[in-house]
């Protein structure tokens, strides 16, 4: 009986029946694409402005890129599970709050704080998942009117301003030129990398969106993964909430708008199937800067802002027309 | 019309699950296709039924060439398919799923549905079939041989020459297949070509004029019904030699060993109710059952994923009540369930990944990347499956190698008790083997296996003790499993 792994030559069948040449050079397009965009965007935007392609301009990517990368990361685990979570807007809001409101006192320890509040509203969003069985779409979308609710109700609709020193040196300066938040952005997403890539909980996370049942009946803790995935994201939120609040120094009702639509784009356009099971946070981060390239070099171009709409969502639609995965998903709805 | 098929071939992979298959249906006659779990009856009956196209080998419809794009096209030249599954959407009417892919052509002048004439035309098709089946019952009442004739209802409405049945995966109870088989007998009297795929030799015998007879995709032969005894038909069937060598040796039963397992008066949902059972370090305890009997309930009351209603369960001496499916693993139980690509393993995943998903090695929260390559590598050399690297994706993998995969990752916990649910569902022979071997030499180094399978000679063939169950009790106890028979096990479940 044959049985040596490494003698076994035969060749690997093509379950799909489909030529082999052609599926992997498919493959190598899909994988591919987010960088090949990235690129494009870059090349074109250099053109039509002669200031995008500059050092300060690269800087300031980074910057308006930092907050939106934070919340992106964290919500690539919960897409890998198979997961939603549309409140993440309203937790970077409360988490900017609870940091304007605690940075007098405690510093650059406003950060705590800002940590405790998002992590809160992941666990009250986990919890509804994994232990109410509300579906994570309406869940997260019942939380998001709920948490910026709490914000207004705290404002009043004012803003809440940070003019601790200690506080904003530390979140706002730069060190060697490149500014704190940005390499806050950096640390995070290579925790984020280590613990998708190299941790058990990625695997687990990982097993749910593959086949949730699969991985129930294996054992798998899916309540607690679950439960400590929307924590994990409203951690990151809390801290995205600080740098967009150190950035704007005041806490706003209307921050985080709508960050939720950019921070799923992003995911997605960066290659992280909706449908769950795989997940990349290299993609993320190619994902955060097409969506922030791309609003960007369109302001620097001076495409119109009413049309800006049309083409973020035109480019939306065509990454994912471009990179899903049409066998995994029988029927798509 | 007549239908021939010569020197049918089909592929999947690596599996060849059709291989030189020839069958001709004549008008007016019914024609069984007969062989064991992966024979290629299902697929041959697919080819004919445009549902797949053969890798090669020519198909002829009186004569002329007949090589149908689907089975919409098949069904436009007179040849139309009863389906394996049941596809009945329960929230319809009898009638709306008879016509369900042409309610267009009950449309009246507004686009509104004439219901009452679809159920006329539902009700004309039934009556045809002798089904007394209420066009306007609440189809999520009726049993599965009702579904399956309004099935058959739905494939007659297109008017074909030609009706292809397949077998019903899912286990009719007697009544339901009289029921389907009255239903054949009628059509005969109509002058309909009928084909249809079974396993069941009591079946084939009671309504077909030839059968045709597979055996591992391979075509046997063609015979007359009356010109063959039932037991020639079940040794072409199977292949005397095969059926004695499939099977590893039993060793001795070895009352001194210790219970691993023991259940109570263990009663789950409403498909158990109070069944007590043992099963001893080096055993395979088979269970015999109809669908819905009560071993699914049993399994998934032990794995943890159903709570008991009543009644305890101990493992190895002490109170067992495992809270989670985690518990349960955690306990040294391992659960190989039935739908392999929902419940078994992640197809996308790679086969490392699969492997090591239920325990994986770890340090602290790190995930030891290196003695999970040990482990895999170790149990693909142990269970014998065929991969070039532990890093390929399962979706590469025959259905037989999957099934070694779930193995595998059932076997990486060294679990004490291991509960296989028709563990070679849709496994080709040569993998059945090496699971049945797999599964003989754990249990003689003493793990205890639960084996549930809808497959009686496997049952009869690898268990030591047998239990038959019956609507969620135990209805039948046999000590010596190698003396069963199927015939006695059937009578005690249904």
């Amino acid at each position: 009986m044959e049985t040596n792994v490494t003698s076994i030559a035969t060749k690997t069948p093509n379950a799909t029946g489909e030529p082999g040449v052609n599926a992997s050079r498919f493959e190598v397009v899909k994988r591919g694409f987010p960088l090949a965009m990235l690129v494009l965007l870059i090349v074109t935007f250099s053109i039509a402005s002669p200031r995008f392609l500059t050092f300060s301009n690269f800087l300031i990517v980074l910057q308006q890129g930092t907050v939106l990368l934070v919340a992106a990361l964290g919500m690539t685990f919960v897409i890998m599970a198979g997961s939603i979570d549309l409140s993440v807007g309203s937790i970077v809001a409360l988490a900017a709050l609870a940091t304007a409101l605690t940075a007098d006192s405690l510093g650059a320890a406003a950060i705590i704080p800002a940590i405790a509040v998002g992590a809160a509203a992941g666990l009250v969003n986990g919890v509804l998942l994994a232990k109410g069985k509300v579906p994570s779409f309406i869940a997260t979308m019942g939380a998001m009117v709920v948490y910026r609710g709490i914000v207004l109700l705290f404002t009043r609709g004012a803003p809440v301003s940070i003019e601790d020193e200690q506080f904003l040196n530390v979140y706002t300066n730069r060190t060697l030129g490149i500014p704190h938040s940005v390499i806050i952005g950096l640390v995070l997403m290579v925790v984020a990398y280590g613990i998708i890539n190299r941790t058990v909980f990625g695997r687990e996370v990982r097993a749910i969106g593959g086949g949730e049942r699969v991985a129930i009946l294996t054992g798998i803790q899916v309540a607690r993964v679950k439960i400590y995935m929307y924590v994990l994201l409203g951690a990151l939120c809390g801290i995205a909430g600080l740098l967009q609040g150190a950035r704007a120094m005041a806490a706003t009702a209307q921050l985080g708008e709508g960050l939720e639509l950019d921070v799923i784009a992003a995911v997605v356009v960066g290659g992280t199937p909706l449908t769950g099971g795989v997940g990349s946070v290299v993609g993320t981060m190619l994902g955060v800067l097409i969506i922030t390239l791309l609003s960007n070099g369109m302001n620097m171009a001076g495409v119109d802002p009413y049309l800006q709409n049309i083409v973020k969502g035109t480019v939306l639609v065509c990454a994912v027309f471009v990179t899903i995965d049409r066998r995994k998903i029988g029927i798509i709805k | 019309m007549t239908l021939a098929a010569s020197d049918l071939r089909k592929s999947y992979g690596q599996t060849r699950a059709v291989d030189g298959v020839s069958v001709v249906l004549r008008p007016g006659m019914v024609h069984a296709i007969v062989g064991e779990n992966g024979a290629g009856k299902s697929t041959t009956l697919r080819m004919l039924a445009g549902a797949e196209p053969p890798d090669s080998g020519v198909m002829t419809l009186d004569e002329a060439s007949y090589a149908p794009p689907s089975v919409v096209g098949a069904a436009a030249l007179g040849v139309s398919l009863v389906y394996q599954e049941i596809t009945i959407n329960r929230s319809l009417t009898v009638a709306e799923n008879i016509f369900i892919d042409r309610l267009r052509q009950f449309a009246g002048p507004l686009g509104f549905i004439d219901r009452r004439r679809m159920e006329a035309a539902a009700r004309a098709i039934l009556e045809r079939i002798g089904a007394q089946i209420p066009v306007s019952a609440d189809t999520g009442r009726l049993n599965l041989g009702e579904l399956k004739c309004i099935e058959i209802a739905r494939a007659l409405s297109t008017n074909p020459k030609i009706l292809l049945l397949d077998e019903s995966t899912a286990y009719l109870d007697h009544r339901e297949v009289q029921a389907v088989l009255r239903v054949i007998s009628e059509l005969k009297g109509q002058g309909m070509t009928v084909a249809f795929v079974s396993h069941h030799l009591d079946e084939v015998l009671a309504v077909a004029d030839e059968l045709t007879i597979l055996k591992d995709g391979q075509y046997v032969g063609t015979y007359r019904t009356t010109e063959i005894e039932p037991n020639e038909i079940h040794r072409r069937m199977v292949g005397r030699e095969l059926a004695r060598s499939i099977y590893p040796p039993r060793p001795p039963g070895d009352p001194s060993k210790p219970v691993v397992f023991e259940a109570c008066e263990v009663a789950v949902g409403r498909e158990l109710g109070g069944v007590s059972l043992n099963v001893r370090a080096g055993e395979i305890l088979g269970l015999a059952g109809l669908k819905g009997a009560g071993a699914e309930a049993l399994f998934a009351a032990i794995c943890g994923d159903l709570p008991l209603r009543g009644g305890s369960m101990t493992l190895a001496g002490s109170l067992y009540a495992p809270s989670s499916p985690t518990s349960a693993w955690g306990q040294g139980v391992a659960y190989l369930p039935g739908d392999r690509h929902n419940e078994g393993l992640i197809a996308d995943f790679s086969i490392l990944d699969n492997l090591v998903m239920a325990r994986p090695p770890h340090h602290g929260p790190f995930f030891d990347r290196a003695a999970a390559t040990a482990i895999a590598g170790d149990l693909i050399v142990q269970i014998g499956i065929k991969t070039q690297s532990v890093d390929s994706s399962c979706r590469s993998l025959s259905g037989g190698n999957l099934q070694k995969v779930v193995i595998g990752k059932c076997l990486a916990v060294q679990p004490r008790l291991l509960l296989l649910n028709n563990p070679t569902r849709g496994v080709d022979i040569g993998a059945r083997t090496e699971i049945y071997r797999i599964v003989r030499q754990k249990a003689a180094q003493g793990l205890a296996v639960i084996l549930s399978s809808e497959d009686m000679p496997e049952l009869i063939g690898m268990s030591d003790r047998l239990l038959v169950l019956r609507q969620g009790q135990i209805t039948h106890r046999i000590e010596t499993a190698a003396d069963a028979t199927e015939h006695d096990i059937i009578g005690h479940m249904a």
